[in-house]
């Protein structure tokens, strides 16, 4: 079996705890000084994707306040950025698009020049379907079915580095993701909790069975076996380092008591525990508004509300490592301009992204959407695709993690990127 | 009152009676059907004893050997045992039994349709019947799903998610207890070759009836069969969107035209009514929909079905295969296919054929939908106008191609001999595949009678999948599945959703993709949950495994429950390593004691504060120190049954690598 993690078989983790109170052992900064290793030590750069499943309508999140087609489109949907009543207004971010007034948390990060949006991103394959879409752009191959990885899979592979600890690629999912696939290591987990030997109401029991695991697997003739028991019970350790269960989030943040907000408040942890981590992943559910999406209340409302307190919450939490962090939202495709008959949007085409970081060309709203005159809707009914997302996941991924491999990481593409981070 | 376990435990010894009684008979017939055609298995010249030889046998044709079950094999014979598996007509009675209260196994794909809609439609007729305001939906709210379940009971409509669980819950036990363990595992196999997938809402609730009616039945039959079998079916004319795929058709794209036209005008008039403008979209989608040439299918039968992704195609072989297989999608039934039913009603059911329409089950060619032009795969003209049966030239054509043979070959090595099949043994089962018309059955007899099936190199070379290892220890354990779902949960945290993989390549067969950090430790958690008895629904009888002999100690019981779990393999470095840690003269007091802490906590909560947790023990009148305690019989159950000291030995073996490998 190919080495697949580096340290290990410099024993690296197990000379953690030792460098934490002790400094960096000679012979391993040597090690990692030539090259041949990385230390845990050296602060890795992170991206974290979110997948919003379901196809959030991005005319809604990022609204082009001023297109008059939209408002005839969206008779009873259509928000303003002027104050009116008793309703919230649109965030008006650019005299152009306006915010989500639930998205407010956004506002000063934008502002900052931290979050930056694209409006118009999508896919160049026209499919409609959720689990065709979704494919297609985790797979990061809109016209081949049959790609057996994901594209941050890949990533992994493309780091120029052997993964340096069980938590290198992070899915928090109960299911291994699409994007995931793959053969580069990558585990996916729901709750950090599970990293664990468990009895539940025997912790003795559960520490026996610990240590008869651990010399069992450290035993086996299986290599594949005896390192990834090695491994596991080396992640078990890491972890219980750390009080997961009573971990208390730093500056005051706030995550919102969702499955959102769980899985990030967790990719937190893992960062601030230095363990290694690099790529990791999330998902949003509920973006298939057909009915009933709202305004300033109601389903939509209630998404973003969690998308954007989630993510503040997350970027507030990271306090230091903040310069580390690349965050990046991604959905399978937008919604109809027009609203349906039963109060909601359907299946359309092109939508938006945020990305947050400190290296992102933050304030501005990417792309190039045109208005929504007919004549400039893809099929007569949708936001056409102005930017392909891999042109914007490649530049995400060369400019944080250093990947610039694009015929590996997006095969068959071949575009130009948007500047969406800084150069 | 007996046990549910001891049903079980003579129900199985009866099995064993008649599995020994049938080996014997069949086999006489075998020979009789076959002369001078019976195999020979030559693994003694590869070192291995006859049992040896049955445990590498089962493990790689069953998933996972009964107790006892080796012993039986290796009575009547291995040639016997894998010919009678071969023909899968072992009686079922009581897996049949078992199976009997799940009454969504048995509906055809229209039923289905019928009873088990998908959410949205369900939201969509509750509209149209006006039970629920069109204006006032709320999907989140408890009431609107209260109205819409009692819409669904009065109309007797079931939710979705019931027809995975009850189909779901069937492969449980049928992968537990079928005695057709071969079918069973071929099944599994060919599934995941041409996988279709739950997550895809439009394929989801035909696949239930696609492995039932296109899977299992040719899992051991003609390749050639089973590939056009997948192909008419529902589910991955769904899947693979071949069900869409029609040749570009003039009318229709005026039709879009004019539909587009009028559209933009009703967009540039304000004041149109919505309703009518949704109509049109809609139409118009339809339209869209209805349209052109979608190659998914047509790329995946070959990079994935047939040919392998090196197979010597082209993408303009994608295409013109494409081509060739337009017009094939599914007969109409329910909400499905609405516009093409006004294309069969229009010709008329009973003059379908005469228009060159083909209607079979499900599966219907609409000749109206075919494209005309002459084609060309891989060298071989296709039409212009042959219709139907182009297609069914073509699948015959890739499943007879050599680069099919060796792909699919490969395939059937990697799954049942290594996740390396040395390349000799690849090129026999590859004539053999070619010499018989891809008869599935006898590329398996190639790959058994071949030395490279039973050497040192592939024996327990297999890493078990989070489902094989999940039955196989329900198997080992003779465990009571009552709520096979609860099996599933875990199957699914261990890195097997079944059912519910997303590509179309299906799970990756390869130790390197099941064995990651926080699979394993789920693995080994689920050793520790399944024989502390604390999976709901899943009873383990540890003693009755052991015939109600108490192991005399721990150590005993290491060595005992090993060979029972693990027959047939050395043992020695497993029991060494971990026999120190038993010996530990405390040790079995400290895990009794820790797992009656909890019960002596409640009763006595403020002496526990003072005391040690062996004076706890001790107070609670369960151990005697000074006693003879040290030989006393192990504790079988000590406080709630589930912690006992030989749990967490059967624990540690299920959850050990040994038992990770097959």
């Amino acid at each position: 079996m190919v080495s697949r993690r580096g340290f290990l078989k410099s024993g690296g983790l197990a000379l953690l705890g030792v460098g934490l109170l002790g400094g960096i052992p000679g012979f391993l900064a040597e090690a990692a000084a030539s090259d041949k290793i990385i230390s845990p030590y050296k602060k890795r750069k992170t991206l974290i994707c979110i997948f919003q499943r379901g196809a959030m309508d991005g005319l809604m999140a990022v609204t082009p306040f001023t297109d008059e087609y939209l408002k005839a489109a969206r008779p009873t949907l259509f928000m303003s950025a002027a104050k009116s009543g008793n309703g919230s207004p649109l965030i008006d971010l650019d005299g152009r698009f306006g915010l989500h007034p639930s998205m407010k948390a956004f506002e000063p990060l934008f502002r900052e020049k931290r979050l930056g949006i694209v409006q118009g991103i999508g896919s160049p394959n026209t499919t409609r379907s959720h689990f065709d879409a979704q494919d297609y752009m985790e797979s990061g191959t809109p016209f081949n079915k049959g790609t057996a990885s994901g594209w941050l899979n890949r990533a992994v592979g493309l780091l120029g580095h052997d993964a340096l600890t069980p938590f290198t690629a992070v899915s928090m999912t109960s299911a291994m993701p699409r994007s995931f696939y793959g053969d580069n290591p990558s585990v996916s987990i729901s709750n950090l909790q599970d990293f664990a030997i468990q009895m539940r109401g025997n912790p003795m029991g559960a520490n026996m069975a610990a240590r008869s695991f651990e010399d069992l697997y450290d035993q086996t003739s299986s290599s594949l076996l005896k390192q990834t028991g090695k491994e596991s019970f080396e992640a078990v350790k890491m972890l219980q380092k750390t009080d997961i269960k009573n971990y208390s989030p730093a500056n005051n943040a706030v995550y919102p008591n969702s499955a959102l907000g769980s899985s990030l408040k967790q990719i937190a942890q893992l960062i601030k525990m230095d363990v290694g981590l690099e790529v990791a992943f999330a998902e949003s559910n509920g973006w298939d508004t057909h009915f009933n999406q709202g305004t300033e209340n109601g389903i939509f409302a209630r998404n973003v509300a969690d998308l954007s307190n989630g993510i503040t919450a997350l970027w507030t939490d990271l306090g230091t490592y903040q310069d580390d962090v690349t965050i990046m939202t991604m959905t399978e495709f937008g919604r109809t301009v027009h609203q349906n008959g039963t109060g909601g949007t359907d299946h359309g085409r092109a939508s938006c992204n945020f990305i947050l970081g400190n290296d992102i060309n933050g304030g501005l709203i990417h792309g190039s959407m045109k208005s929504l005159a007919p004549e400039n809707l893809e099929d007569g009914r949708d936001l056409a695709v102005s930017t392909d997302f891999r042109s914007v996941f490649s530049e995400v991924a060369d400019k944080h993690l250093s990947i610039n491999n694009d015929h590996i990481l997006f095969p068959d593409w071949k575009g130009d990127k948007i500047g969406v981070m800084r150069a | 009152m007996q046990s549910p376990i001891l049903k079980t435990a003579a129900k199985y010894l009866g099995g064993v009676s008649l599995l020994i009684l049938s080996v014997v008979m069949l086999s006489s017939f075998f020979e009789a059907d076959n002369p001078g055609k019976l195999f020979k298995f030559p693994y003694r010249q590869q070192g291995l004893t006859e049992k040896q030889a049955a445990a590498h046998l089962l493990s790689r044709f069953t998933y996972g050997a009964t107790p006892g079950e080796i012993d039986a094999v290796a009575q009547s014979g291995l040639e016997n045992w894998f010919s009678q598996q071969l023909k899968a007509s072992l009686p079922d009675d009581s897996l049949n039994q078992l199976l009997a209260k799940y009454d969504a196994l048995k509906l055809s794909n229209t039923e289905v349709v019928a009873e088990y809609p998908k959410n949205a439609q369900v939201l969509r007729m509750a509209i149209g019947a006006g039970v629920v305001d069109k204006d006032s939906v709320k999907t989140d709210r408890k009431v609107y799903r209260d109205i819409l379940q009692n819409y669904m009971q009065q109309n007797g409509m079931r939710p979705e998610q019931e027809l995975f669980r009850q189909f779901i819950s069937q492969k449980i036990l049928r992968a537990a207890y079928t005695n057709n363990q071969l079918q069973e595992v071929m099944t599994s196999f060919w599934f995941n070759h041409f996988n279709v997938s739950i997550t895809k809402n439009d394929c989801a609730q035909f696949i239930p009836a696609y492995e039932r009616d296109v899977i299992r039945p040719n899992a051991l039959g003609k390749f050639n069969d089973i590939l056009l079998a997948t192909a008419k079916s529902p589910a991955m004319l769904y899947y693979l969107d071949n069900f869409t795929s029609s040749a570009a058709n003039d009318d229709m794209a005026d039709n879009k035209g004019l539909l587009r036209r009028r559209l933009m005008q009703n967009m540039a008039d304000q004041s149109a009514d919505t309703a009518r403008r949704a109509m049109l979209m809609n139409k118009l989608q339809k339209a869209k929909k209805t349209q052109g040439l979608n190659e998914n299918y047509a790329r995946e039968v070959m990079e994935l079905h047939t040919l392998g992704v090196d197979g010597g195609y082209t993408q303009q072989d994608v295409t013109q295969a494409a081509k060739v297989l337009t017009g094939w999608t599914i007969y109409p039934m329910g909400d499905y296919g609405k516009g093409i039913k006004n294309a069969v009603d229009k010709v008329g059911d009973g003059r379908l054929a005469s228009r060159g329409f083909v209607h079979d089950g499900d599966f219907l060619f609409n000749a109206n939908r075919h494209d005309k032009t002459d084609k060309v795969v891989l060298g071989r003209h296709f039409g212009p106008d042959g219709g139907y049966q182009e297609g069914v030239q073509l699948l015959s054509m890739l499943a007879h191609n050599q680069a099919t043979a060796k792909f699919i070959c490969r395939k059937i090595a990697v799954r049942f001999v290594s996740d390396n099949p040395p390349q000799s043994l690849l090129n026999k089962m590859t004539n053999t595949f070619l010499e018989k018309d891809g008869d599935i059955k006898q590329v398996l007899i190639t790959m058994v009678s071949a030395p490279e099936f039973w050497t040192a190199s592939a024996v327990r070379e297999k890493t078990k999948s989070p489902f094989e290892l999940a039955i196989g220890s329900v198997r080992s354990l003779h465990a009571d599945v009552l709520q096979p779902y609860q099996l599933y949960n875990w199957i699914n945290k261990m890195g097997e959703k079944a059912y519910y993989y997303q590509a179309p390549t299906g799970f990756p067969d390869k130790g390197q993709y099941w064995i990651n950090t926080g699979a394993l430790l789920n693995r080994m958690n689920f050793g520790l949950a399944l024989a502390s008895g604390r999976i709901p629904g899943v009873k383990v009888d540890l003693a009755a495994l052991n015939n109600h002999h108490e192991p005399e100690s721990a150590q005993a019981a290491l060595v005992t429950y090993s060979k029972l779990i693990m027959p047939e393999r050395k043992l020695d470095e497993t029991i060494r390593r971990l026999a120190p840690l038993l010996t530990d003269p405390n040790l079995a007091l400290k895990v009794d004691e820790a797992s009656s802490n909890k019960l002596y906590a409640k009763v006595n909560q403020p002496a526990s504060m003072s005391m040690t947790s062996a004076e706890k023990a001790m107070a609670d009148g369960k151990i005697d120190l000074t006693g003879k305690e040290k030989n006393k019989p192990l504790a079988m159950q000590s406080a709630g049954g589930n912690n006992s000291m030989l749990a967490q030995v059967v624990g540690v073996i299920v959850g050990s690598p040994e038992y990770q490998r097959r």
